[in-house]
């Protein structure tokens, strides 16, 4: 114990200091603020490491506590909502890795946003803001801080992404869609963010909380006593993270989000953003295992965002969006590896025979799911900045105008490779580990005949098995493109030392992240899953870094999976370097309707679109026309208010008086009828 | 030292020291017009009614430190509750007052304009502490014609003329259904003062009289508040009257509708418990505020003018506030109290930005909004912060706001309660469409290109409420006890 503990509310404190002292005053500073975001990144990640080392030193961890502060935020009669700290091994992991690619994200934009600037300023500001909404979604004590925090995140995206409205580099098209995306992505999280809340609504109604301690503590009094309504809050608190993290069916907000700076898709997509919803299953995993049906649920949508996502990236031209597609799919494996896993410890809860087993498989596949959050957050950084670095050199972000560039920028070219190895499951890197073992997760419910959903998970398993081939194609068709063959386009050259460097120290954590992370006692997710263990009178059993391993090994899946990304990774090798191959291929007319199809993102743009307009637009439509034509019932009128009244005082000593003479005894008459109607059904609804 | 104060003033004054904060605004509104025909300057006048509504608020805030509280005659009741309202009216004449002066649709009748504005804050502060319906009615009324005439005030507006003779008619129609409504209870249950009517009614039980008495009331009121389907003059009235007198009436004028709807209804069904017919009455008032918000939420989309959006954008409020009518427990009312105080600062501070923008030359269309980051960038992260706390995004006021106001339906009294979710989830969702309109705005502000690119320039008294509204939006969202704590004192007031 060093006492950094109780200061670990700084974390999220030191980027909103700098987000005002960087609006405020950064004009005035070198990098237009750029060197208050660094700092405030840097600083939050020393305080957060230091407090995590305090939290691992000290008798909360040895006794399996979370570390909890609160303080009163609101009060209402007898009700309270706090504003406190909740710090347990899975928050110190989020705002280590947040905070620590944070730096690395803000070091980089140095070099990226160089040019940028007057509008520099506003950057840092924001992704100062930014960065507070992951950090303090980490540290939150109660669900309702948490959505604070979730909504900041959710509000600074917008604004990032919609970053080069005005002034975009590549003109005023892409201005728009910067625009439109922002909107879209805004509107999109939204709709889950609704959900979330009502979801919350109802464990306010269930618990008469929303601190966490509370809600876990009474996980599995709420089962027993709401058997009906739990699993509908926990679907709903699902929906929100459908909503961040992308997942089918309200995926198709982030590949837009790439109308942004690419460092900003870098935050979104590795440090914050999408991690929350992730992170809000992870947090949630004792209230989530008390559904076992809804878990059944999470996997599927988990599985079915991996494989379908992934087949968007196959052929798309564009490096960030396939980037962009390989971030929904790897969010679809955590979500099932974390699916699967609260699945098979719901079965567990239910006791029997298997229950240590379940748990202990159960533990693993959490352990898998938030330690592919954690590797993908370095490797996903990792390829971002390095894309990043590509676009700043070649001026464009089609694939077909790169090609041969590895000469020409040897650090990024290598950097990426190190990236790409990770995100395809190549042994050593850290995504092997990690991939490997939500796979496992995957498997194991089938594969030990748990519970009634066997073939389901096998299902699953199988759909993931196929991502992990499409991943290992796509994302070396992505490097082949880039670096390989001959030289499409101009280049700028290699990119200056505060992007390279940035890149170089992921590369490093892409490639040891995994393997530092199992030699690190049961992962550091020993709080959440330990109280789940309250009333069971045991501890929850671990694999250690070192079994975990050679279990990794023993299995078989492993093999198939590693025979599958080398597939792939030949695949690859074979069309787009072995091959010579011309801009002509990629023409949509020389392809089939699947090809096209695929390219046009299975028409999901075109259905929100359709949402949007033709439901959306056409139900406000239909009750303005309700509200101008009947309740206002002023037909004659329409004419005169839309010219702008000219003639209104004339309407009003004919039409009007009678109108709303008539508006008047309509209102008293709904209100009588809703009464009478009230009254006459006793009361009750 | 206040103590020594407010004991000297209570032997000075006696029972009148009750209502001395609304004598001293009616001497404001007295004065305004003979300091005009004196210095005929209009800012000198603006300077003397601030001055004296401030002695009066500073007035209401001894006695509130101090707990002087009691009763005027019977009739006009200076409590915790009576109190907050007064504080709120004021605070919004304060912005109105302050930003008159400057603004270009001003009229040059500044004197008959203050008088006006003092003469509706002081009768929205008898009608808040008014005990008995009649002196409820009173107020009201002076309310309403005193609105009427400040919409008129702006003469040479087609528009305004329209708006005012709409308001003046729809006006008197809810006056008629009150006073039929009041007329009714007064016949069955003998008495006027509220209190005594719920004891009374208690006791002999409600009959169908009673029952259309409240109807009347309700739709009377409903008019004040602008609920569905008493809202179509709003709209009107709000495009058509002088920004800050749009901002002041939409406001102001709508607490003292809730206001009074509180107290009314609150002693008849809760205090006086009835005990026939509550229930129904909570679901009458449940479907109106479903309804309210979900009408004024969907209109308010296609709204090309911003003024008439943020008409609509009130009446979805009202819904929302209405909330606490249909749970009729403290904890809701709490909730409506606070989210009328945030609303003043989000509503009002967007209000106040019209007019600013109008001041400077820019149209009352959303398109003319297009660019206008890039024109005045202060300005539109103000207009944003006021329309995304208005949405209800965390850490701004409207988040916190609504939440205590939501979670009023789960939340009834101490227990939780399963019968109004359904309502907590309309307005949730309610507030998501919400966010369509206002991220509209926005986008139009940061992303279209601007017509021109001119930089603009606001006169200084503008930036200085905006500024205060926009701390008021940051701080009430950052740390809601500053006022929660006087809310949930006014809520048990009424209870």
């Amino acid at each position: 114990m060093i006492g950094i503990l109780d200061y670990v509310w700084l974390v999220p404190l030191v980027p909103v200091v700098c987000f005002v002292l960087a609006g405020l005053f950064g004009k005035k500073t070198p990098q237009g603020g750029g060197y208050i975001a660094v700092a405030g990144a840097a600083i939050a990640f020393i305080i957060a490491a230091l407090a995590s080392i305090d939290y691992w030193t000290s008798d909360y961890w040895a006794n399996n506590q979370a570390y909890t502060v609160d303080m009163t935020w609101m009060m209402v009669g007898t009700f309270e909502i706090n504003f406190g700290v909740y710090i347990d091994s899975l928050s110190c992991i989020m705002m280590l890795f947040a905070s620590f690619i944070s730096t690395l994200i803000f070091i980089y934009s140095i070099g990226y946003m160089d040019d940028q600037g007057e509008k520099k300023t506003r950057y840092y500001a924001e992704v100062s803001l930014f960065l507070t909404g992951m950090l303090g979604l980490a540290v939150s004590s109660n669900y309702l801080e948490m959505f604070v925090f979730w909504e900041v995140m959710g509000l600074c995206s917008y604004l990032l992404i919609g970053f080069w409205s005005f002034t975009h580099p590549e003109g005023d098209e892409a201005s728009f869609r910067a625009s439109s995306a922002a909107k879209k992505a805004f509107l999109v999280t939204r709709l889950g963010d609704v959900c979330l809340m009502a979801g919350l609504f109802i464990l306010m109604y269930m618990v008469g909380s929303l601190d966490y301690a509370d809600i876990f503590d009474n996980a599995a009094i709420l089962a027993d006593k709401y058997g009906k309504l739990l699993p509908v809050a926990i679907l709903l608190m699902f929906a929100g993270v459908v909503g961040k993290s992308a997942q089918f069916p309200l995926h198709d907000w982030l590949p837009d989000a790439m109308a942004g700076p690419t460092t900003v898709s870098a935050l979104i997509h590795a440090a914050t953003m999408v991690k929350a919803g992730i992170y809000l299953i992870a947090r949630s995993f004792p209230l989530f295992v008390q559904c076992t049906d809804v878990m059944v649920i999470v996997a599927v949508i988990g599985g079915v965002t991996a494989i379908y996502t992934a087949s968007m990236a196959l052929n798309n031209m564009n490096i960030k969006r396939v980037l962009a597609y390989s971030t929904l799919s790897q969010l679809g494996y955590m979500v099932l590896a974390l699916g699967s896993g609260a699945y098979m410890i719901s079965l567990g809860l239910e006791g029997g025979e298997h229950a240590e087993e379940l748990f202990l498989l159960g533990g693993a596949a959490f352990t898998a799911g938030v330690m592919h959050m954690v590797n993908h957050a370095f490797f996903k950084a990792l390829l971002f900045l390095g894309s990043g670095s590509v676009i700043h050199a070649v001026g464009t972000e089609d694939m077909r105008h790169m090609g041969g560039l590895r000469h020409k920028m040897p650090i990024t070219a290598y950097t990426m490779l190190i990236g790409c190895l990770s995100i395809a499951g190549i042994p050593i890197f850290s995504g092997f580990w990690s991939k490997d073992l939500v796979l496992e997760a995957a498997f194991a419910p089938y594969h030990h005949g748990f519970g009634d959903a066997g073939t389901i998970f096998l299902i699953l398993f199988i759909l993931g098995m196929i991502t992990a081939f499409m991943t290992a194609f796509y994302m070396f068709r992505m490097w082949f493109m880039t670096f390989c063959g001959k030289e499409r386009g101009h280049c700028h050259g290699e990119s200056p030392y505060n992007m390279s460097v940035p890149l170089i120290i992921l590369a490093v954590f892409a490639t040891l992240s995994g393997l530092l992370m199992l030699a690190f006692k049961s992962f550091g997710t020993y709080g959440v899953l330990e109280s789940l263990a309250v009333g069971f009178g045991f501890e929850f059993p671990f694999h250690t870094g070192g079994e975990t391993i050679v279990q990794i090994f023993k299995e078989i899946p492993t093999y198939i999976a590693l025979v599958l990304a080398i597939a792939g990774i030949g695949i690859a090798y074979k069309l787009y370097v072995a091959t010579p191959y011309d801009e002509e291929a990629f023409k949509p007319e020389n392809h089939g309707a699947l090809y096209n199809f695929n390219a046009k993102r299975h028409y999901f743009p075109e259905l929100y679109n359709w949402i949007s307009w033709k439901f959306g637009a056409g139900i406000a439509g239909i009750v303005n026309a309700f509200d101008k034509h009947v309740i206002d019932g002023t037909v004659n009128g329409l004419s005169n208010s839309a010219c702008g009244g000219g003639d209104g005082l004339s309407a009003i000593q004919t039409g009007y008086v009678r109108d709303y003479a008539g508006l008047v005894v309509v209102g008293v008459l709904a209100i009588l009828a809703i009464f009478a109607l009230i009254f006459l059904y006793g009361g009750g609804f | 030292m206040f103590e020594s104060f407010a004991e000297s003033l209570v032997e000075a004054f006696g029972q009148v020291t009750y209502i001395l904060p609304q004598v001293i605004v009616l001497i404001a509104a007295l004065l305004a017009p003979l300091l005009h025909f004196a210095t005929k300057d209009g800012k000198i006048v603006a300077g003397a009614s601030f001055a004296i509504i401030a002695i009066s608020a500073i007035l209401v805030m001894i006695m509130m430190h101090t707990v002087t509280y009691g009763t005027a005659f019977g009739m006009f009741e200076f409590d915790p509750f009576s109190s907050l309202m007064m504080l709120l009216f004021m605070a919004v004449a304060f912005l109105t007052i302050m930003v008159s002066p400057v603004h270009v649709e001003t009229t040059k009748h500044a004197g008959e304009y203050y008088s006006l504005i003092a003469a509706i804050v002081a009768g929205m502060m008898f009608a808040a502490s008014a005990t008995t319906l009649l002196a409820i009615f009173i107020g009201v009324e002076v309310v309403s014609i005193s609105s009427y005439a400040l919409v008129a005030l702006k003469k040479n507006d087609p528009r305004a003329s329209e708006a005012a003779v709409k308001y003046l008619i729809i006006g008197a129609f809810s006056s008629a259904l009150t006073l039929l409504g009041m007329s009714m209870i007064y016949g069955v249950t003998g008495t006027l003062n509220i209190e005594t009517i719920g004891a009374k009614v208690a006791v002999m039980g409600a009959n169908w009289a009673f029952i259309l008495g409240c109807i009347g009331m309700i739709a009377g009121y409903g008019f004040k508040i602008a609920a569905v389907p008493f809202h179509s003059w709003a709209p009107d009235v709000y495009e058509g009257a002088s920004t800050p007198v749009s901002g002041f009436l939409a406001t102001a004028s709508k607490k003292m509708g809730f206001a009074v709807l509180f107290k009314i209804f609150f002693a008849l069904f809760v205090i006086g418990s009835t005990g026939v017919f509550t229930l129904e009455f909570q679901y009458v008032f449940a479907i109106i505020a479903a309804i309210t918000m979900t009408v004024g939420n969907l209109v308010a989309i296609s709204q090309s003018n911003i003024k008439r959006m943020l008409a609509y954008s009130s009446v979805a409020q009202a819904g929302y506030i209405m909330i606490a009518l249909a749970v009729m427990s403290q904890y809701a009312t709490t909730g409506a109290l606070f989210h009328m105080f945030t609303h003043v600062v989000m509503k009002g501070g967007a209000f106040i930005m019209v007019a600013a923008l109008i001041t400077a030359g820019l149209g009352e269309k959303i398109e003319d909004y297009k660019g206008l980051a890039k024109r005045t960038p202060l300005l539109a992260a103000a207009m944003m912060l006021f329309l995304f706390s208005l949405a209800g995004i965390p850490p701004l006021a409207g988040f916190t706001s609504k939440f205590v106001l939501f979670s009023g339906a789960i939340f009834v009294d101490g227990a939780v309660s399963m019968q109004w979710m359904w309502l907590a989830f309309i307005a949730v969702i309610n507030s998501a469409i919400s966010l369509y309109y206002y991220a509209r705005v926005v986008k139009t502000m940061y992303i279209e290109k601007p017509a021109c690119d001119d930089k603009i320039v606001v006169p200084a008294p503008f930036m200085v409420a905006i500024a205060l509204c926009v701390i008021g939006v940051i701080v009430l969202g950052v740390y809601p006890e500053i006022l929660l704590e006087l809310c949930d004192k006014a809520a048990a007031a009424l209870f």
